[in-house]
C-alpha cells in the first residue's frame, strides 16, 4: 500500500486574524463550554455569537491547508462521518461537523473547535457538511478545496422548491479552482460547477434488474440538457437518478471514475473500480443511497491520491448508519420502526418502496405529519403527490391505518394511488392505528413516523404493537 | 363522445405533485383522453379539438422553454380562450401567458406570449409560502390552497382573477385579486393540487366540460373529508400568519 499524499502542513489565514476575530474565538469558545456544562446541545451556538463578535469570521479563521465540504439532498451527513472516519484511519487529524450543525453558524462553530485559543488550527484536515442552501454564504468565505454533492433531489417545496434552483444556487457559489466530487448518476448533480473546476465522477452500475423507464411521480431530469428532447434510460433507479443518453445529439450521462459494482448483495461482495483499477470489497448494503455514499467517500478518498487498494480497505471498514429503521420481533411478527420523513417525497418514496419489498402480509401504521411546520410557519401538503404512495397499493399490504392531523389529506391521497379504500382505516389519533390493526395472518407491522414524533408517535407504537403480540403469544 | 384533455409539457411541467390535477380530473371523468403533449411536440390544440389545455409548474428555465414553445400559437390559443375552450394554467405556468417575466437575480427580462398584461417578478431569494382562503363564481363553498412561490404577478385591472381572496393574498402582497379568470381560461398561482383540494371546484369544472351530465366525484367521501378538515383549519383565525394577508 502506498502512503496517501493529502496535503497536511500548516493551516490557512491564520495570520490574517485581527484582534477582533480572536476574540470572537474566545467568546466562541466560551459559549461552547457554558452549553457544555449546561448540558445543552446547541452545537451551531458558538459561531452564531462568534459570527455576532465578527461578521467575517469564516474568511479569516484558521483552518487546515485540506478542506473538504460535503453537501446535496440526501446522506450528506452520512458521507461527512464516514469520510472524517476515513481520514482519520489514514492517521490524519479531522476536524468535521459530525453532529450534522450544517448552516453557516455551525460550520463557523466546528472551525472554532479546531483551533487553539491562539486561533491556529489543530486539524489536518477538515470535513464539512454545509446545507445546500447556505452555500452563497459559506462557500466564498470557506473556500474550500474540494466539494462533494451527493445528489440533488426534490426536497422541502417551501425551503428548496426544486433541485435545479439548488444546482444554480451551489454553481453560482462555487470557485472555478475547487474540484468537484459529484454524482455520475444524478443528471442535475453532475451538472454543476463550469469546465474550469476539475470533476471527479462516482456511481453505482445498474443491478441488471432496474427498469429503463422511469415510474415515479417525480422526475427532474427528462429531457436533454443540449436539445430538449426526451432523454432515454440506460437504468433508472428512483427520481432521476440512473444513467441517460439522448438518441438526437448524443448526449450522455458522464462517464464514472470511480464506481462501485454490487456482485451479490446478500453478502455485500462489491468491485470497487477507480480509474479503471479494481478492488473487491464487501460494502454493508441496507440501500442503495448508501453505496451511494460509499462510493462518494472512495472518489474523494482518490482525489486525495489515496490509492486504489488503500481506499479498498478503508471504504470495506466503514459501516454506514442503517438506515433510520430498527427491526424486532414479537409473538411470531416482525415490527419493522422506519423514519419516514413528511414534507420530502423522496424520502417517503423510498420508505414506501421498502416496505413494497419486504415479502409477507404487512400492515402499515402511518403517522408521518411534520407539524413542525405548521408552528413554525405555513405548512404545504403538496408533497404527498411528489410521492410515490402508489408502493403502498401493493396486494400484500392488507391494511393501512393512517392517524394524525393530516389524516383524511393522507387517506385521499392513498386512495389515489390506488389503494383499495376498504384496506384504508382513518383514525384520530397518531397512535390508535397500534391498538386497533388486526395482528392475526400478518407478517409485518410497519411503524412509520416522522421527525418530530419519534418519541411520542414512534415510540408509543411500538411499544403498544410489541405489548399485544406478546400478548397474544403468551 | 370523447373528453379530451391535453397536458402540455409535461416532462418540464411536473412539479409540486400537481399533475394530479388532472389525474383526478380523468378520474372524475372516466371517458376522458389524456393527450401528453412533449415539449418537441406540436401541441393537440393547434389542429384539433381539445376540451381542456393544462400547464403545470415549471422550473425558471422550464418556464422560458414553455414560452418559446407557445409564442408561434399564441394566435391560437387567444382565439381558444375566446371560443370558450377551457384552459387550466397552475402555479407559475400563468406567468408564461403574461407580458414580461423578470428575473433580477438569474438575470435575465424576457418577453411572455403576450395574451395577458401582467408581468411577473422573480426573486430567487424571497421566496413567499402562505395559505389561500377565497370564493370563486361558480362554487358557493371556499376555495383553498397553498402558495410556494419565487414570483408575484403584476396587478392588471383589466385581466379578470379567478377568484377574490378572502384570507392569504392574490397575485401579490397588495390585492385581493388572484389568478385569472377569462371565459374558461383559469390561472391560478395555488398549488395543493387544486383540484384535489377542492372538490366543490372540481365538480364546477366537471358540470362545465361535461354539461350533460350530472358530475361525480371520484373518491367523494375522501376528498370531502380531506377538504372538510382543510376548511375548518383555514376558518380557524389562529392559523394564519400575519405575513399571510394583503397589505396596502
Amino acid at each position: 500500500m502506498t502512503e496517501p499524499t493529502v496535503p497536511v502542513s500548516g493551516d490557512r489565514h491564520g495570520p490574517r486574524y485581527g484582534l477582533r476575530a480572536l476574540a470572537a474565538v474566545w467568546l466562541g469558545k466560551c459559549a461552547g463550554i457554558v452549553l457544555r456544562l449546561l448540558g445543552r446541545e446547541g452545537t451551531h451556538v458558538p459561531g452564531r455569537v462568534a459570527l455576532w463578535v465578527c461578521p467575517n469570521l469564516l474568511c479569516v479563521i484558521g483552518r487546515p491547508n485540506t478542506v473538504i465540504v460535503v453537501t446535496g439532498t440526501n446522506g450528506k451527513t452520512t458521507t461527512t462521518n464516514l469520510l472524517a472516519d476515513s481520514l482519520e484511519a489514514l492517521g490524519f487529524r479531522v476536524s468535521s461537523n459530525r453532529a450534522g450543525s450544517n448552516l453557516r453558524d455551525g460550520i463557523v462553530a466546528t472551525l472554532i473547535d479546531g483551533v487553539t485559543m491562539w486561533g491556529r488550527c489543530r486539524s489536518d484536515v477538515a470535513v464539512v457538511e454545509m446545507d445546500e442552501r447556505s452555500a452563497l454564504r459559506v462557500l466564498p468565505e470557506l473556500a474550500p478545496n474540494i466539494v462533494v454533492c451527493t445528489n440533488l433531489t426534490r426536497d422541502s417545496i417551501k425551503r428548496n422548491a426544486h433541485p435545479e434552483f439548488i444546482a444554480w444556487i451551489l454553481s453560482s457559489a462555487l470557485s472555478p479552482t475547487t474540484t468537484l466530487v459529484l454524482n455520475a448518476d444524478d443528471l442535475i448533480t453532475s451538472s454543476l460547477g463550469s469546465d474550469s473546476n476539475r470533476r471527479e465522477f462516482f456511481g453505482v452500475d445498474p443491478k441488471g434488474d432496474e427498469p429503463r423507464e422511469p415510474s415515479g411521480s417525480a422526475v427532474d431530469a427528462s429531457i436533454c440538457p443540449r436539445c430538449d428532447e426526451r432523454l432515454e434510460w440506460d437504468f433508472w433507479r428512483f427520481n432521476h437518478i440512473g444513467r441517460v443518453h439522448c438518441s438526437a445529439c448524443g448526449f450522455n450521462s458522464p462517464s464514472a471514475d470511480t464506481r462501485v459494482s454490487l456482485v451479490d448483495a446478500a453478502t455485500g461482495l462489491s468491485a470497487l473500480t477507480i480509474n479503471s483499477e479494481t478492488v473487491n470489497i464487501r460494502v454493508v448494503n441496507d440501500s442503495i443511497v448508501n453505496v451511494y455514499n460509499l462510493a462518494a467517500v472512495a472518489a474523494t478518498l482518490d482525489v486525495l491520491d489515496v490509492a486504489p487498494q488503500m481506499i479498498g480497505s478503508i471504504v470495506e471498514s466503514l459501516t454506514p448508519p442503517s438506515s433510520r429503521f430498527a427491526d424486532e420481533t414479537a409473538g411470531g411478527v416482525r415490527i419493522v420502526r422506519l423514519l419516514t420523513k413528511g414534507l420530502v417525497g423522496v424520502a417517503v418514496s423510498r420508505a414506501f418502496e421498502h416496505i413494497c419489498s419486504v415479502p409477507g402480509n404487512k400492515i402499515v401504521l402511518l403517522a408521518i405529519d411534520e407539524t413542525t411546520d405548521r408552528f413554525d410557519g405555513v405548512e404545504n401538503t403538496a408533497w404527498t403527490y411528489d410521492a410515490d404512495y402508489e408502493y403502498l397499493a401493493d396486494p400484500s399490504i392488507t391494511a393501512i391505518y393512517v392517524g394524525g392531523v393530516r389524516r383524511h389529506d393522507q387517506a385521499f391521497r392513498l386512495a389515489m394511488a390506488g389503494v383499495d379504500p376498504k384496506k384504508i382505516v382513518v383514525v384520530e389519533s397518531e397512535t390508535h392505528g397500534a391498538d386497533l390493526a388486526p395482528l392475526d395472518n400478518v407478517d409485518v407491522v410497519f411503524n412509520l413516523y416522522s421527525n418530530h414524533n419519534a418519541e411520542v408517535t414512534g415510540d408509543a407504537v411500538q411499544r403498544t404493537l410489541r405489548t399485544r403480540l406478546l400478548e397474544k403469544t403468551s | 363522445m370523447t373528453l379530451t384533455i391535453e397536458m402540455l409539457y409535461p416532462e418540464i411541467a411536473n412539479l409540486h405533485g400537481d399533475n394530479a390535477n388532472i389525474e383526478y380530473l380523468a378520474r372524475c371523468i372516466p371517458k376522458a383522453q389524456v393527450v401528453r403533449t412533449g415539449l418537441n411536440e406540436t401541441p393537440a390544440f393547434v389542429s384539433g379539438k381539445v376540451d381542456l389545455v393544462y400547464l403545470g409548474p415549471l422550473t425558471e428555465k422550464g418556464q422560458m422553454r414553455a414560452i418559446a414553445r407557445l409564442t408561434p400559437f399564441k394566435a391560437r390559443i387567444e382565439e381558444l380562450i375566446q371560443s370558450g375552450t377551457h384552459f387550466l394554467f397552475t402555479h407559475n405556468a400563468m406567468e408564461c401567458l403574461g407580458s414580461r417575466i423578470v428575473n433580477s437575480e438569474m438575470n435575465y427580462d424576457i418577453p411572455g406570449v403576450g395574451i395577458f398584461d401582467f408581468s411577473s417578478d422573480v426573486r430567487m431569494f424571497n421566496r413567499y409560502t402562505g395559505k389561500v382562503m377565497g370564493s370563486f363564481d361558480g362554487v358557493s363553498q371556499p376555495i383553498v390552497g397553498y402558495k410556494s412561490q419565487f414570483s408575484m404577478v403584476s396587478d392588471s385591472p383589466e385581466t379578470p382573477g379567478f377568484m377574490t381572496t378572502t384570507r392569504g393574498i392574490g397575485r401579490n402582497t397588495t390585492t385581493h385579486v388572484e389568478g385569472v379568470r377569462v371565459n374558461n381560461f383559469i390561472g391560478t398561482s395555488l398549488i395543493g393540487p387544486v383540484l384535489v383540494m377542492n372538490p366543490h371546484l372540481t365538480e364546477w369544472l366537471v358540470s362545465s366540460l361535461v354539461p350533460s351530465r350530472k358530475p361525480e366525484l371520484a373518491l367523494k367521501d375522501f376528498a370531502l373529508a380531506a377538504y372538510d378538515a382543510r376548511l375548518r383549519e383555514f376558518q380557524d383565525n389562529r392559523t394564519w400568519s400575519a405575513f399571510e394577508r394583503v397589505t396596502r
